[in-house]
């Protein structure tokens, strides 16, 4: 089966900086598949690249070298409303004081399905109440988005994202300003979408336990290039992650099977019976 | 006059004027029951006051000028301005403009204006009359030496009389060599060094309104090296009649004759 | 209702209002005329050289059609400044960009008379060139570090415009004193009665800005979000803006060519329009045009008949009326974008 997107050797730094300025990122050589109907989490610290991926693969920037390529199309050769029916990107935040109303926020949603069109359709419409629908926002479609709380934003950009009726979603960092209780129902929802809509999704996140959670493979990013890919369990080990975010972690079983990984605080006596990984004992 | 032609079956019975010069030239000649409309300058003679007034010089409304039906308007291009003109052409009325930079070119102007207001008649003796007077403060002032004169306009920033200016020639008849007299231009700005850089020995300054008087004096009264200024030789006159070229340019003149050649008139 | 539905709406109030009040204008001037006059005038029973002819059809009309014309095109470039830099703030004047245009006319007129359609091309070309440049110079100081904040967009605004005010007064003291009284009244801001050629002239290019915008406002909602997400939306941002740029750019120096540089009416319009209708540009652009001439014909009206026979010029009432709103937004907004 053909991979959703492929990455293939790409590299990408950003231009040249001012004097003043830390040295420019760079991505070297990354190359990974993302299967279709998966859930893909892409880890790593700051910095290594998981902003710079997105934007790459949503064709803000594009590569140095190498190619993108979405169901086999290669991302050139798309324009960008071609790509924004395929790719749907949930941002960490919105702007703030947007004075739009949630229905018209997620009726932008349907911008790139006829984007010479001045008004919407009232096919638009009904795919935006749906997206809202799943989401659980429906009830406040007539509300300003000032007046909401994080969690309800969240779910109306992911309303947005889903009226663009992506064949790809990707989220960035969708938990990070999250209430738990947000987190939880986030990734329920997540996976309903991938379950119910066979949604492929492309998670990028800093909370490795949500990405040991939720995805199929994880993708672990290190220093603009690809430290690890593969399932849960086999990327989040001890070791491997101890090197990449440079402290001690140590890694268990979580009640659902899937690793959970824990920090190891400076000055915590060990558990009984656990032994630490410590990175300088190997 | 200034290469425009206008075109009038009979001399005109309605003359809206927006030149002060003109609207005085028009009553000196007699003609003053032809004039409907004068701008809010044209304050001289009184009767002109009583003159409907058609708005300022730089922006008179249109409409008010319409509805005085004229059938000519008289402007300059030394105060209006040229769209006035054009929009008075679209609306076909005609304008007459008038120009004054010299005695030669005033007495001009009042034969062309007796010409248009139907006094042909009354040009001649306007014109004599205005000839004595100018001959008679030249002849008291003839074999003197000619002190250098600074004629100031405006003091903030400094514009004084040019080659173009009638205020030059005046200077010159009054029996005074004016510094700035090889300017360019009617009214051009000049700096103050330059002015004391020509040691000027007497130094006139207009008065617009009777405003400037003491204010300005201060300036010069603090350049005590310049000759004008040690000598107490600087004087204020009434720029009112020396920029407009009407009949009262001779009282001007006259001012001008006294302050630079006192000793002729005791 | 629909979205459709509402727009038609709004138009067609807005567009009533616009002529109810360019007909109450025909009534109102220094002329003085009885309203009998005025629709014996109006309805082609005076005499064809009458004075009440002259005044309503050469002088009223074609003064109350270029203010219409005037108002509508400063308020459309208004909302697009806004659109293109996400603040309610943004206007030709406010941005420097006005100075610019008014700069780029007042060469125009030193190089040569004249005050024929092809005149009117020429300086409504040298007004674009300066708006253009104005609006760059701002663009490239305020976006110096990336983003363009609020308040370094409105200083850059401010500098620029100041830099262009400048170098209109270098070249105003080059001219004799007998031009002086008209460069400084044409500096204030002034509706005339524009001839039919030059108004057809002076309409098309305020249609081309117009054009230029309004086929974009659907965009520039998207573009309110950011220009990341606009262009993950499909949005090509870039070309957006530049598109933007140029129609606000032509819009405004179009009107510096026929009327001066006329501050405020592209902050004082859009804001009132957002209050009623909402942030979707594809109502206020439209909506924009036709409040805008409305706004611009009251306003020049007003300045007209207040110290009637003389005249205001329209640019100081509309500061009038611009500067209290300007300070209103500065404090309310100051901190959040569009």
């Amino acid at each position: 089966m053909t991979p959703l997107a492929e990455v293939r050797g790409v590299h990408f730094s950003y231009p040249a900086p001012e004097r003043r300025r830390p040295a420019p990122f760079a991505l070297s050589d990354v190359t990974f598949d993302v299967a279709s109907g998966e859930i893909l989490g892409v880890i790593g610290p700051n910095s290594a690249g998981k902003t710079t991926l997105i934007r790459l693969l949503t064709k803000v920037v594009e590569p140095a070298r190498g190619e993108i390529r979405l169901g086999g199309r290669p991302l050139a050769r798309l324009t960008r409303w071609e790509l924004a029916r395929e790719v749907a990107v949930v941002p960490q935040e919105l702007p703030h004081a947007l004075p739009f109303s949630v229905e018209q926020l997620v009726l932008m949603g349907r911008y790139p399905h006829a984007p010479r069109r001045f008004f919407e359709t009232a096919g638009d419409v009904e795919v935006a109440r749906d997206a809202m629908a799943a989401t659980g926002v429906l009830h406040l479609a007539g509300a300003p988005l000032d007046g909401l709380g994080g969690g309800e934003r969240q779910r109306v950009v992911l309303a947005r994202a889903l009226a663009q009726e992506p064949r790809l979603l990707i989220l960035d960092e969708p938990t990070a300003h999250l209430d738990l209780r947000y987190q939880v129902e986030c990734v329920a929802l997540l996976r309903h979408l991938n379950r119910e809509r066979a949604t492929t999704i492309v998670l990028v996140s800093h909370d490795l336990n949500l990405a040991a959670e939720l995805c199929d493979r994880v993708l672990l990013l290190a220093d603009g290039s690809v430290a690890r890919l593969g399932s849960p369990a086999d990327v989040l080990d001890e070791a491997t992650l101890a090197r990449v975010y440079g402290c001690a972690v140590a890694v268990d079983r979580a009640p659902s099977g899937r690793p959970r990984v824990q920090l190891v605080w400076p000055g915590a006596a060990p558990r009984p019976g656990k032994e630490v990984a410590d990175p300088r004992s190997r | 006059m200034l290469g425009r032609e206008v075109r009038l079956a009979a001399p005109p019975d309605r003359i809206v004027s927006l030149v002060p010069s003109a609207t005085e030239l028009i009553f000196a000649l007699g003609a003053e029951e032809r004039l409907v409309g004068v701008t809010d300058f044209c304050d001289h003679p009184p009767a002109a006051r009583r003159k409907p007034s058609v708005g300022g010089m730089v922006s008179p409304s249109l409409e008010a000028i319409v509805t005085l039906r004229p059938d000519v308007v008289i402007a300059t291009d030394q105060g209006n301005r040229e769209e006035t003109f054009v929009q008075l052409g679209r609306v076909g009325i005609p304008v007459y403009l008038v120009h004054a930079g010299s005695v030669a070119m005033m007495m001009d102007v009042i034969g062309r204006l007796g010409a248009l207001t139907g006094r042909p008649g009354s040009v001649a003796p306007l014109v004599e009359r205005l000839r004595a007077r100018i001959a008679a403060i030249a002849g008291a002032v003839s074999g003197r030496r000619r002190p250098r004169v600074l004629y100031v306009l405006w003091p903030e920033p400094l514009l004084v009389p040019g080659r173009s200016a009638i205020v030059t020639e005046l200077i010159a008849l009054a029996g005074g060599d004016s510094i700035t007299a090889g300017e360019a231009g009617d009214y051009p700005r000049y700096s103050i060094e330059a002015a004391v850089a020509r040691a000027p020995e007497v130094i006139v300054l207009a008065r617009h309104g009777g405003t400037t008087g003491p204010i300005a004096r201060d300036r010069w009264d603090r350049l005590a090296n310049l000759p004008a200024v040690r000598a107490g030789r600087v004087h204020s006159v009434d720029g009112s009649v020396l920029h407009r070229y009407g009949p009262r340019i001779v009282d001007g003149l006259e001012q001008l004759a006294r302050v630079i050649h006192p000793e002729a008139f005791r | 209702m629909t979205h459709g539905r509402r727009l038609a709406v709004v138009l067609a109030a807005l567009g009533a209002g616009l002529l109810a009040l360019g007909a109450a204008a025909l009534f109102l001037g220094s002329a003085r005329l009885t309203p009998g006059a005025v629709l014996a005038v109006l309805t082609g029973h005076a005499p064809a050289d009458s004075t009440e002819r002259v005044v309503v059809l050469s002088l009223r009309l074609p003064r109350i059609a270029a203010a219409a014309v005037a108002g509508g095109a400063l308020a459309v470039a208004g909302v697009g400044f806004q659109a293109l830099t996400r603040n309610p703030l943004a206007e030709p004047s406010v941005l420097g960009v006005s100075s610019g245009a008014a700069f780029g006319v007042v060469v125009a007129q030193l190089l040569g008379g004249g005050s024929g359609v092809g005149d009117s091309v020429r300086l409504a070309l040298f007004g674009f060139g300066g708006a253009v440049v104005a609006g760059g110079a701002v663009y490239l100081i305020a976006s110096a570090h990336g983003g363009l904040p609020i308040q370094t967009l409105l200083l850059a605004g401010v500098i620029v415009g100041i830099f262009f005010a400048s170098a209109t007064t270098v070249l105003t003291s080059l001219v004799d004193i007998d031009r002086l009284g008209g460069i400084v009244h044409w500096l204030l801001g002034n509706v005339s009665p524009v001839p039919p050629a030059s108004l057809a002239l002076f309409a098309a290019l305020a249609g081309v800005g117009f054009w230029l915008i309004v086929g974009q406002a659907r965009r520039l909602n998207v573009l309110a979000l950011g220009e990341e997400a606009a262009l993950q939306l499909g949005v090509s941002a870039e070309r957006l803006k530049a598109r933007i740029f140029v129609g606000a750019a032509l819009l405004t120096a179009t009107v510096v060519a026929f009327a001066g540089p006329i501050g405020f009416v592209g902050l004082v319009v859009p804001h009132v329009l957002r209050l009623v209708l909402g942030p979707d540009n594809r109502l206020l652009v439209p909506a924009a045009l036709l409040a805008g001439g409305a706004f611009l014909l009251a306003a020049d009206t007003l300045a007209r008949n207040v110290v009637a026979p003389a005249e205001l010029s329209v640019g100081v009432i509309t500061s009038f009326c611009g500067a209290p709103v300007f300070v209103y937004l500065l404090r309310t907004r100051t901190r959040s974008p569009l």
